[in-house]
């Protein structure tokens, strides 16, 4: 087992392009090669090398992608998903490519994808219909009381009918105007937030003349339509809706009875997913008339996997070298790999920045660091128990990808801690259970708080000599020495003195402490330039080093955070207890209450917590730890699959 | 009895008293206006994916924490009142109560606005959310740095 960054080989590989479809296969199934992309190759093309024009078949397969998932789809929103527990449990369904391939192939997804597109166009349809309908329905609502038939209010000849709506904030100022008016009668039919809904009933002569005082009021005239009163009409609306929903529960039901292909169409999907992967790749390569280049990398130990794919996937003729990669490259890609315990710690990794390929994997280095300081912050046995019990369960029973896997194992470890700093303390809920500690944080936080910078220190000495390692291995003993001897002569020398004025030490360790400090800072002085021309510009950079003094101050301080967490978590639980327990002083009802207070209290109170823990232990890593000696970037190792969505590809 | 008098006899117990309200009272403004100022922010984006309530709610609870410093420390200090302790000893609690109450007051909105941040993260770019929730937490250290100040301070002299 490998703790750290994987050794890779580089490799160039020449083949014939009539071949590439059949090697890109077996590539895959191989998974750990990551292709470098050749289009920025400018040397390459200019000895005549082409980019591959990615095959045809390529707007085929994203045709084909476009269609299963757009029937994934349409079947999920009629999928009952079986909620939270019961579908973690039984997760995703796992393949291997082999058999992932084999059972793609075998599903004929085009007639039940013609059907479902049928049966959704249908459903779509009836949606739309029902909107029209339920539009119209809302607008002849409010005409409800007119109780006249639509088509015949045009068909007088003496008279003009105007029906339509009124603003109601314009409404007062008509009424005076239409006093106005001798044969017209104007009547409010109903009226809502916004408008009136107007009946007018006039004669021929004098419809223009109302016409003319209704729009100076913004009156806006409405088109009914239909034969019979509102009140038939929304009648039959209602009739027709029904017709509708009933049609449209058994189109539903024939989607639903197509739900037996939908693990079909996820597995296809994933399968031509992989499958434009590999059309894609063929983007990365160079190629003269008839052969490819493909250059990329594998890992080391994989050599001889990779020879023997490419000799068994039954190529004509080719040519492959495969050599030693320069550990400087910027461009060699970076996969880690690390113990089981140490591998759930890679998150924290992963999301601050990849190591260079010439740095080292700080994942082993952060994370028994990351176990003690997280377990400080929390800090109660109580909670470490839940942690673990709750973890314990999902491991064992649940069925999940990888990374949810690896995410919960993190708390199922962390929870060892969390108990150990619990018992330490003496805190089990806080307070509830009374139990002897062997620091009591509420009275003895001093402790704690020289305890909390000891870590740090020792921490920050850690990452300094990781520091130093990274330096001396690549026979840099200057920098190693610029970068980390002085600042631990300097440290060491200083915390010696600050310590003589606590406790006594003899009257030599504190010269050594002295002069060890003042060699320290000198180096720093001396060092701190070497980057730099000119003897002014190096002592002045090495003075301005000697400033870095106050970063280490605050350094220090900032694990402070180690003892206030978990004082601040245990007062807040002990102030849930002390109003349960007043709750519990009066009776049976407070009992309830103050059970009530407790469970709802310890949770937000773990939750808090946790979420505390997780933040601040991250920062003291990201901030404090790597700030002396990693930098990160490196080029991720882009594995030859694509990460699947619907099941666990293995 | 003579104001003066008066307050030597039961100063202490009221700038103690003081103490505990200004703990609790500076540094509960200071949260409850971050946690309203990432609740904005985080309802913004429940309109159209609700099904990220649960993680927005882990922004919206870190400045939080600043209010529950305040509230321990407030706790500690109830605890060391009584009705005839001295005046100094008041007065000095009091002063003890001040940074956790007005760094936390600060920081706490500070802190909401760096969260508010942090949920355009979640809803942009939901992969990177841990970066802007880190970003957030940064702002926290120097509201702990008060509370660790304060304990400190109640340690240094006994009455």
């Amino acid at each position: 087992m490998q703790m750290a960054i994987v050794k890779m080989s580089s490799f160039n590989l020449f083949a014939f392009d009539s071949n590439r479809d059949d090697l890109l296969h077996e590539l895959q199934k191989f998974e750990y090669v990551h292709f470098e992309d050749l289009e920025e190759a400018e040397d390459l093309k200019d000895e005549g090398l082409k980019s591959v024009t990615v095959p045809e078949s390529m707007v085929e397969i994203d045709d084909e992608i476009a269609k299963v998932r757009h029937a994934i789809d349409i079947l999920r929103r009629y999928h009952s998903e079986e909620t939270g527990l019961k579908a973690m449990m039984e997760g995703k369904p796992s393949y291997t490519f082999k058999e992932l391939e084999e059972k793609a192939l075998k599903v004929d997804y085009l007639s039940a994808y013609e059907d479902l597109k049928e049966l959704a166009s249908k459903v779509d349809r009836i949606e739309e219909e029902e909107n029209q309908l339920n539009a119209l329905k809302e607008e002849l609502e409010h005409w409800i009381k007119l109780d006249y038939p639509i088509k015949d209010l045009k068909a007088f000849e003496q008279s003009k009918v105007f029906v339509g709506t009124l603003p109601i904030k314009l409404g007062d100022k008509l009424d005076e105007e239409l006093a106005d008016l001798e044969y017209s009668h104007v009547e409010i039919i109903s009226e809502d937030d916004e408008n009136r809904y107007l009946f007018a009933l006039t004669s021929k002569d004098e419809a223009d003349k109302l016409y003319e005082v209704l729009r100076s009021s913004s009156f806006s005239v409405v088109d009914l339509v239909g034969d019979g009163t509102p009140r038939e009409e929304i009648d039959s609306i209602d009739l027709k809706l029904e017709q509708l929903a009933e049609e449209k529960g058994k189109i539903e039901d024939s989607i639903i009875a197509l739900l037996k292909h939908l693990s079909e169409f996820e597995v296809v999907y994933e399968y031509l997913v992989n499958k434009k992967l590999r059309l894609s790749a063929s983007e990365n390569f160079l190629a003269t008339e008839k052969v490819n280049l493909i250059k990329g990398y594998i890992p080391m130990d994989m050599e001889g996997d990779f020879r023997k794919t490419i000799e068994s996937s039954g190529l004509e003729a080719y040519y492959l070298e495969i050599e030693e990669v320069d550990r400087d490259d910027p461009n060699v890609p970076v996969l880690l790999e690390n113990s089981k315990f140490a591998e759930v710690f890679e998150s924290l990794t992963n999301m601050y920045a990849l190591p260079r390929y010439n740095e080292v994997d700080p994942t082993p280095l952060l994370a028994p660091f990351y176990l003690v300081f997280f377990g400080m912050m929390v800090a109660d046995m109580a909670y470490g128990l839940i942690m673990l019990i709750a973890t314990s369960i999902v491991l064992k029973k649940a069925n999940l990808e990888e990374d949810t896997r690896n995410f919960i194992k993190f708390f199922f470890y962390l929870s060892f801690s969390v108990i150990a700093w619990g018992a330490l303390y003496g805190s089990f809920f806080g307070d509830l259970i009374p139990i002897k500690g062997l620091v009591d944080p509420a009275e003895q936080y001093q402790s704690i708080l020289m305890l909390s910078i000891f870590f740090g220190l020792i921490h920050l000495f850690f990452g300094l000599g990781i520091n130093a390692y990274m330096h001396i291995r690549d026979r840099r003993y200057l920098d190693a020495f610029a970068d980390a001897g002085v600042w631990y002569m300097s440290l060491t020398g200083a915390i010696g003195l600050i310590l003589s004025m606590y406790v006594p030490v003899p009257a030599v360790l504190l010269t050594i402490s002295k002069w060890v400090m003042i060699a320290g800072l000198v180096g720093i002085v001396l060092t701190g330039g070497k980057d730099v021309e000119g003897i002014g510009a190096k002592i002045g950079v090495g003075i301005y080093e000697l400033y870095g003094i106050s970063g280490y101050v605050g350094d220090f301080v900032s694990y402070s955070r180690l003892m206030a967490l978990a004082l601040s978590g245990g007062f807040i639980a002990a102030a849930v207890n002390m109003i349960a327990g007043m709750l519990f002083e009066i009776g049976v009802i407070g009992v309830i209450f103050g059970i009530i207070v407790i469970i709802f209290g310890q949770s937000l109170n773990i939750f808090l917590s946790l979420l505390g823990a997780y933040v601040h232990t991250s920062r003291l890593i990201y901030v404090e730890f790597f700030g002396k000696f990693y930098e990160g970037g490196g080029k991720r190792f882009n594995l030859f699959r694509s990460k699947p969505e619907f099941i666990n590809l293995k | 009895m003579t104001f003066s008098e008066f307050l030597v006899s039961h100063g202490g117990v009221f700038f103690g008293g003081l103490g505990v309200a200004f703990a609790v009272m500076f540094s509960g403004i200071g949260s409850a206006t971050g946690l309203g100022i990432v609740g904005q922010a985080a309802a913004g984006l429940i309109i159209e994916e609700p099904e990220k309530f649960g993680r927005t709610l882990v922004f919206q609870l870190l400045p939080g924490t600043q209010g529950l410093y305040g509230f321990v420390v407030g706790l500690m200090i109830v605890g060391q009142l009584t009705i005839d302790m001295p005046l100094i000893q008041g007065l000095y609690l009091f002063a003890a109560s001040l940074p956790v109450g007005f760094v936390g007051w600060g920081s706490a909105i500070a802190q909401g606005k760096a969260a508010a941040a942090g949920v355009t993260v979640l809803a942009k770019n939901e992969e990177e959310q841990t970066k802007g929730l880190i970003y957030a937490v940064m702002v926290e250290t120097y509201a702990l740095l008060a509370f660790v100040m304060y304990l400190i301070i109640a340690n240094a002299i006994v009455f």
